[in-house]
C-alpha cells in the first residue's frame, strides 16, 4: 500500500516537476514575451542553440556593477560570437518607479554597448515567474536540447563593487564553456545575488 | 586679531573637552540612508578581557539592511577591521532578523536602529592610559524598494584602562541587545525531518510551557528553506511543529538544519532561539516559489458578509434614504421645507403636487447618478460608489454650494435676490418646478453623506445587474423623499409642528452651522486629495463668495451699481482661484501617496501579496478622507492603543488603501472582495481564508478577529 502511495506521489511530483521546475537538470520553462522592438520572442524558437537568460534592471546597483565594469557586455559579445542566444529580461512591473519602456531599454542597452540578441520587456512577469527569477542579475543557461544547465549568480563575488568582477570566478562563463564543449556543468546551481526583481 | 583669538578659544575649548571627557570618541558617519558609528560598551577597553563593541546603524524609516542570510535578495552587512597589533575582532553577533517582503519575494533583515555586536580581544599587555584607535570598513546594502550599496570608514578612539567603566550611553543599550540575541534553545528538544518538499521541525518542551505564539524559522544557509514560502505552525501533543517549505533551488548536500527561530511570545524565555540539528528523512526541491498558491487578493473564498439578498438591499437602501434626512449636510436644507409647512397652509392639492414633484426630483437625481456611474464603468473606468467625491473639482464645488446655502441660512442674503424680479415671480408661482428642483438640490447636498455612510451598501448595488442597481437607488430615493411626502399627505401630523414665530428665524440661522461644519470637512478632504495650497485656494475663494453675496445684497437693497460690479468681479475671482483645483493637479496627487502614519504602509496588491507570503497576518484598511465612517473607525478603533498593541503582539502588517482619489488598483481590490465602496476591513490570515470585518468597527471585533490567528 505504502509503496503504491509513494509511487503515485513520485509520479505526481515528477509530472509537476516537468511542468513547473526552473532548476538545473530540468527542461527550461518556455515563455512568450515581447522584445523591445515589439516582436514576440518564444524560448522554444531557439531550440538547437544555447540560450542565456539575464535578468536585468538598469537602476539596480548590482546590474550597474556588471555593466560599468563592461563584464556583462563582454560576456554577451564573447558568447554571441559562439552562436549563443543572449536574452536580457527586465521583469520590472509597469507602474514601478524603475519601470523602463521598450524605448528606454533599447536606448540604455545601446548606451551600455551591450550586445544581447534581444531585450525582453517582461512587465507582466511571465518569464520572471516561470523561472522564479529573484534578483537582478539572475542568470540562467539553457542547452540546445532545452534543458536548464545553470541557474544562479553571475559570479562568486557578492558585492556591488565593479572592481570585483576582475577577480571573481564567473559562473556563467564557466557553465557556457563547459556546456559548449559538450561537458556537464560542474557548478550548475549557485545562489543569485543582487536587487530583488521589482514584480 | 579677533579671528585668531576666537579660533584659539575654540581650539582650547575643544582640547579641554577632550581632556575632560573619559569617553570614547567616535565619528558617526551619515550616508544618504544610514547613520553609522562604532560604539563601545565600556568607556575604556580593558586589557586581557573581552570587550564588546558595536556597529550602530540607524536606518532611514521604511528602509532596511540585511541579516547574515539576506533571503531572496540583498547582501549581509560586513565589517572589515583594522586593529592595533595584538587586538582581534570576532564575528558579528547577528540580532534576530525580520522577514521583509519585497513584492512577492521575502528578505531577511533589519529596520530602524540596530546594533551589530562584535567582541574585541585586547591583549593583556596592551599599554594602558593612552587612547587607541580601532578602525573598520563597514559595508551594507540598504533598500526600501530600490537598493543602494553604502559604506563608511569608521573609527573609534578609546582609552585603554584596567577599570573600564561602563559607557553612560551604550553600556545599557549593548547589554539589552546582547540579552535579545538568539540563544540556544534551552529545555526543549528540536528535531528536523525532511518529507519531500517540506521540512517538519518539531519543538518539544520538557514540561509545561507557555504557548510560543507565532513562530518563524530563519535558516543560516541559503537554498534550504524558500524565503517567500509559507511556514505553518501546528500544535502536536506536547510540542509544536513548524512546517517549512524546501527551497526550489535546493543547495547540495544539506544534512543539517541550522538557523534562528523567532517566537512572538517567547520560546524557553527568549524571543529568538538558535537551533542546529541533523536533518533526517529526505528533501526534494520545493515548488517554484512565485507560482506557489500564496494568499492572493482574489477573494472568492472570503468569509463575506456582503452577500445581501435583493430584498435586504432594497430595505437597507430605503432605511438609509430616510436616515439621510437627518445627516448634517441634508437636514438644514430640508428643514427649510419643513419650515415652509409651518408657514403655509395651502390647499391640499397644491401640497400633494409639490410632494410628488419633490419626490420625483429626488428619485430622478439618484437614478441619474447611478446611470452616470454605470455608464462610466461600462466605458472602462475603474470607479466605485463615492466616485463623485474622488474628484477635487466636485469637492470644491460642493464646498462652495454648502457655503452659499449656509450664508443664506445665516441671513447674509436671500435667494430670491439673485433672480431678476420677473423670473423670481415665475419661480414662486411655479411651485411645482420649485419643489422638483428642491428634490434635486437635496440629492446634491446629500451626496457627500451618501458616499460616506452608505458606500458599502451602494457599492454592492453597483456590482449587480443594471436593473437591480437602479431598483436599489430608487428605493434610496423613496426613502429619502418619504418623510416629506408623509407630512404633505397627512395634515394631521403637521399640526404637531410648533406654531410659526420668531423662533423659526433663530432655528434657520442656527442650522447654518452644520453647513459651515460640512464646508470645513470638505476643505479637509480637498487637502487630502491635493495639498495645502488647494485648501488655501478654496478658503480664499469662499471669502470672495461671501464678499460677493454681501455686495450683491447691498446692490439689491438699493445700493450703487458699483456693488453689483464688485460682486461680479469677486465671483470671477473665485472662479479663477478654483480653476487649478478643477483641472486636478495629478502631480500633487501622486506626491502624497504614502500614508502619514508610519505604522501603516501604502496599499498595492503586490505589497499585500508579499506580506502574506512572508507569513505575517495582514490587515488592510480600505478608507477615504471623504468617508466619515472610515474616519470614525480610524480614530476610535484603529488608533486605539489597545488595538494597536494587539496588532503589534500578533505581528500584523498594517496596510492602508486610501481611496480618497481615484485608484484603479484599489477599485479592483475592492471588487475582488465583493465590494465597491469604503470602508472595508480585511484580515489576511496565514493558512486560513481572509476575514472581512464589519463596516462599523469596534475594538472588540478587531480583538476577536485577531484571536482567530
Amino acid at each position: 500500500m505504502n509503496a503504491i502511495r509513494a509511487l503515485v506521489l513520485a509520479a505526481v511530483t515528477l509530472a509537476g516537476g516537468v511542468v513547473t521546475a526552473a532548476v538545473p537538470g530540468s527542461p527550461a520553462p518556455d515563455f512568450s514575451v515581447n522584445d523591445a522592438s515589439g516582436r514576440t520572442v518564444k524560448l522554444a524558437e531557439f531550440r538547437g542553440r544555447h540560450v542565456v537568460l539575464e535578468w536585468t534592471n538598469p537602476d539596480c546597483p548590482f546590474v550597474r556593477k556588471h555593466y560599468d565594469s563592461r563584464n556583462m557586455q563582454s560576456l554577451q559579445k564573447e558568447f554571441g560570437a559562439k552562436d549563443v542566444v543572449w536574452l536580457s529580461v527586465n521583469s520590472t512591473r509597469r507602474g514601478h518607479d524603475e519601470f523602463k519602456s521598450a524605448e528606454q531599454m533599447t536606448r540604455w542597452m545601446r548606451e551600455q554597448g551591450g550586445a544581447p540578441a534581444a531585450v525582453l520587456i517582461d512587465d507582466a512577469s511571465t518569464a520572471g515567474r516561470a523561472y522564479a527569477a529573484r534578483t537582478t542579475p539572475h542568470m540562467f543557461v539553457i542547452d540546445p536540447s532545452g534543458r536548464l544547465v545553470y541557474a544562479g549568480a553571475i559570479d562568486d563575488k557578492r558585492s556591488a563593487n565593479p572592481a570585483d568582477t576582475k577577480t571573481a570566478r564567473n559562473y556563467v562563463r564557466a557553465a557556457l564553456t563547459e556546456s559548449l564543449a559538450g561537458k556537464p556543468v560542474t557548478e550548475a546551481a549557485t545562489t543569485p545575488y543582487g536587487c530583488s526583481v521589482k514584480y | 586679531m579677533p579671528f585668531r583669538v576666537l579660533f584659539s578659544c575654540r581650539a582650547l575649548l575643544l582640547a579641554t573637552l577632550i581632556a575632560l571627557s573619559p569617553l570614547a570618541l567616535a565619528q558617526a558617519v551619515r550616508t544618504p540612508n544610514v547613520e553609522a558609528e562604532l560604539v563601545s560598551e565600556r568607556a575604556a577597553l580593558v586589557p586581557g578581557e573581552r570587550n564588546t563593541l558595536a556597529l550602530r546603524l540607524k536606518i532611514r524609516e521604511r528602509w532596511h539592511t540585511y541579516w547574515r542570510n539576506p533571503g531572496d535578495s540583498g547582501l549581509p552587512t560586513t565589517l572589515d577591521w583594522k586593529l592595533p597589533a595584538g587586538f582581534a575582532a570576532g564575528d558579528i553577533q547577528w540580532p534576530a532578523p525580520k522577514a521583509l517582503p519585497a513584492g512577492p519575494l521575502v528578505n531577511y533583515g533589519y529596520e530602524g536602529e540596530i546594533l551589530h555586536l562584535v567582541d574585541v580581544e585586547v591583549p593583556a599587555a596592551a599599554a594602558t592610559g593612552g587612547p587607541v584607535t580601532l578602525a573598520a570598513r563597514a559595508d551594507w546594502l540598504v533598500c526600501e524598494d530600490v537598493c543602494i550599496p553604502e559604506g563608511a570608514d569608521l573609527t573609534l578612539t578609546i582609552p585603554v584602562d584596567a577599570r573600564g567603566a561602563p559607557h553612560p550611553t551604550w553600556s545599557s543599550r549593548i547589554a539589552a541587545t546582547r540579552a535579545a540575541l538568539p540563544k540556544p534553545l534551552d529545555g526543549w528538544s528540536a528535531k528536523a525531518i525532511g518529507e519531500a518538499q517540506k521540512i517538519r521541525l518539531t519543538l518539544t518542551a520538557r514540561g509545561a510551557v507557555e504557548a510560543p505564539g507565532a513562530l518563524r524559522f530563519f535558516p543560516y544557509q541559503e537554498g534550504v528553506v524558500e524565503p517567500s514560502g509559507v511556514q505553518t505552525v501546528a500544535r502536536d501533543g506536547e510540542g509544536y511543529v513548524l512546517t517549512l517549505p524546501v527551497a526550489h533551488q535546493l543547495a547540495r548536500n544539506v544534512s543539517r538544519l541550522a538557523g534562528v527561530i523567532t517566537a512572538a511570545n517567547g520560546l524557553a524565555g527568549a524571543k529568538a532561539v538558535t537551533i542546529d540539528v541533523p536533518l533526517a528523512g529526505s528533501i526534494t526541491p520545493g515548488p517554484k516559489p512565485l507560482d506557489a498558491p500564496a494568499p492572493k487578493l482574489d477573494l472568492g473564498a472570503a468569509a463575506s458578509t456582503s452577500s445581501l439578498s435583493l430584498v435586504a438591499a432594497l430595505a437597507l437602501a430605503f432605511g438609509g434614504g430616510m436616515l439621510l434626512n437627518l445627516m448634517p449636510c441634508v437636514f438644514p436644507v430640508l428643514s427649510l421645507k419643513l419650515l415652509g409647512f409651518v408657514e403655509h397652509h395651502d390647499a391640499r392639492r397644491t401640497m400633494h403636487r409639490e410632494a410628488v414633484a419633490y419626490s420625483g426630483g429626488v428619485i430622478l437625481s439618484f437614478v441619474l447618478l447611478a446611470l452616470a456611474l454605470i455608464a462610466l464603468r461600462a466605458a472602462g473606468e475603474q470607479l466605485g460608489w463615492g466616485f463623485q467625491l474622488q474628484s477635487p473639482a466636485v469637492i470644491a464645488a460642493l464646498a462652495v454650494l454648502f457655503f452659499v446655502l449656509a450664508l443664506n441660512l445665516s441671513g447674509v442674503f436671500e435667494f430670491g435676490m439673485f433672480a431678476p424680479a420677473s423670473l423670481a415671480s415665475v419661480t414662486v408661482r411655479n411651485r411645482t418646478l420649485d419643489a422638483f428642483l428642491s428634490g434635486v438640490l437635496a440629492v446634491i447636498v446629500a451626496s457627500p453623506c451618501t458616499a460616506p455612510f452608505m458606500g458599502a451598501a451602494l457599492g454592492y448595488a453597483i456590482a449587480q445587474p443594471v436593473g437591480v442597481t437602479l431598483a436599489v437607488f430608487v428605493a434610496l430615493g423613496i426613502g429619502m423623499a418619504l418623510p416629506y411626502v408623509l407630512l404633505a399627505w397627512f395634515p394631521g401630523w403637521r399640526r404637531r409642528l410648533p406654531r410659526p414665530g420668531a423662533w423659526m428665524e433663530r432655528v434657520k440661522q442656527f442650522l447654518a452651522f452644520p453647513l459651515y461644519a460640512t464646508v470645513a470637512w470638505l476643505a479637509w478632504v480637498l487637502g487630502a486629495q491635493l495639498d495645502n495650497d488647494a485648501v488655501l485656494r478654496l478658503a480664499i475663494g469662499l471669502v470672495f463668495v461671501a464678499f460677493a453675496a454681501w455686495a450683491w445684497r447691498l446692490f439689491r437693497g438699493g445700493g450703487a451699481s458699483a456693488w453689483a460690479f464688485a460682486a461680479v468681479v469677486s465671483i470671477f475671482g473665485t472662479a479663477l482661484l478654483l480653476a487649478p483645483i478643477a483641472t486636478g493637479n495629478a502631480a500633487a496627487a501622486q506626491r502624497s501617496a504614502k500614508p502619514a502614519d508610519a505604522a501603516w504602509q501604502a496599499f498595492s496588491p503586490v505589497a499585500v501579496e508579499g506580506l502574506a507570503r512572508s507569513g505575517r497576518p495582514v490587515f488592510v484598511d480600505f478608507t477615504a478622507a471623504w468617508c466619515v465612517t472610515c474616519q470614525v473607525n480610524k480614530r476610535l478603533v484603529l488608533n486605539n492603543d489597545d488595538v494597536r498593541q494587539a496588532f503589534a503582539a500578533k505581528n500584523v502588517a498594517l496596510v492602508r488603501a486610501d481611496w480618497t482619489r481615484r485608484d484603479p488598483e484599489i477599485t479592483r481590490a475592492l471588487a475582488a472582495l465583493g465590494r465597491n465602496g469604503v470602508p472595508v476591513y480585511v484580515l489576511y490570515r496565514p493558512g486560513k481564508e481572509p476575514l472581512l470585518l464589519p463596516e462599523v468597527l469596534q475594538p472588540g471585533l478587531v480583538h476577536d478577529a485577531l484571536a482567530t490567528l
